[in-house]
């Protein structure tokens, strides 16, 4: 089944769950992408909480392609417990509105994150914008 | 750090370029060619390459990071809304003071800016204190 355009996706549309192990070499990869020197000072394990941010991200990009032209408008993100590296996580996503206004869609996109243990590890949201396609309508 | 209100955080300062972009796409997983192409990104709104909104994002959650420790990573809260891209070549600060400190918790004022002082990212963060 082809991946569904992010600007085609209906309210309430989930997308297919995500789950990404945490392994060091990656965490060491992003660490070093985004130059985090904070992350370090604390205990030794500990993964930024961008990095879980990067992943919710990720999950989205897996499950619809995002239009050429699509903007990221904001973001909100509440970081609930300290993530560890080697930690497993699943992600879910789904759209929870959109709107659209003089051929751009209006996009927002709610995150949440889960950790080893079932619980809930981070929540956020995604607000884009992006030209409107000709298929699918909300 | 002290937590009166004012108070400025340390800011963190990053020289933006397109190798940092791209490794951020590699470990982010996000190639989007607006991010990685520029012949692609050239023929944008955009004009050229800009980074990944959540790459500036760590730049700010860095910076929280140094000022609160664990306390960011656990209970912190960042909301913010994106005004304009970063490009590669462009001097990126993250900076913020803390706007109010109430019920055990600080708000802060965070922003990206970039050399030309044009703000990139706005809003808040909030941890526990």
């Amino acid at each position: 089944m082809p991946t569904p355009s992010l600007d085609a996706l209906p309210k309430g549309h989930q997308l297919p769950p995500f789950a990404f192990e945490l392994s060091p070499d990656w965490v060491r990869e992003y660490v070093v992408a985004v130059e985090d020197e904070a992350i370090s000072a604390l205990d030794g394990g500990l993964v930024p909480p961008m990095a879980v941010a990067a992943l919710g991200v990720r999950a989205l990009l897996d499950g619809a392609k995002l239009p050429p032209g699509a903007i990221h408008l904001g973001q909100e993100m509440s970081f609930l417990r300290p993530v560890r590296v080697g930690e497993r996580l699943s992600i879910s996503a789904r759209i929870v509105s959109r709107g659209e206004r003089q051929g751009w869609v209006l996009t927002g996109i709610e995150l949440d994150v889960q950790g080893d243990d079932h619980g809930p590890v981070m929540k956020g949201r995604a607000t884009l914008t992006m030209p409107a396609g000709r298929e699918g309508e909300s | 750090m002290t937590l009166d209100v004012g108070a400025e955080l340390k800011p963190v300062v990053v020289e933006l370029t397109q190798d940092k972009i791209d490794r951020y796409a590699l470990a982010g997983g996000d190639g989007n060619p607006l991010h990685t192409d520029p012949e692609f990104a050239a023929k944008t709104q955009f004009g050229g390459t800009v980074a990944h909104g959540m790459l500036v994002l760590a730049y700010l959650s860095e910076m929280m990071t140094a000022a609160f420790g664990r306390a960011w990573l656990s209970g912190g809260r960042l909301k913010v809304r994106f005004k304009a891209p970063a490009r590669p070549g462009d001097t990126v600060s993250a900076v913020g003071h803390i706007v109010r400190a109430e019920g055990g918790r600080a708000v802060c004022a965070v922003e990206c800016r970039n050399q030309r002082d044009e703000v990139l990212v706005s809003g808040e963060a909030e941890v526990a204190t």
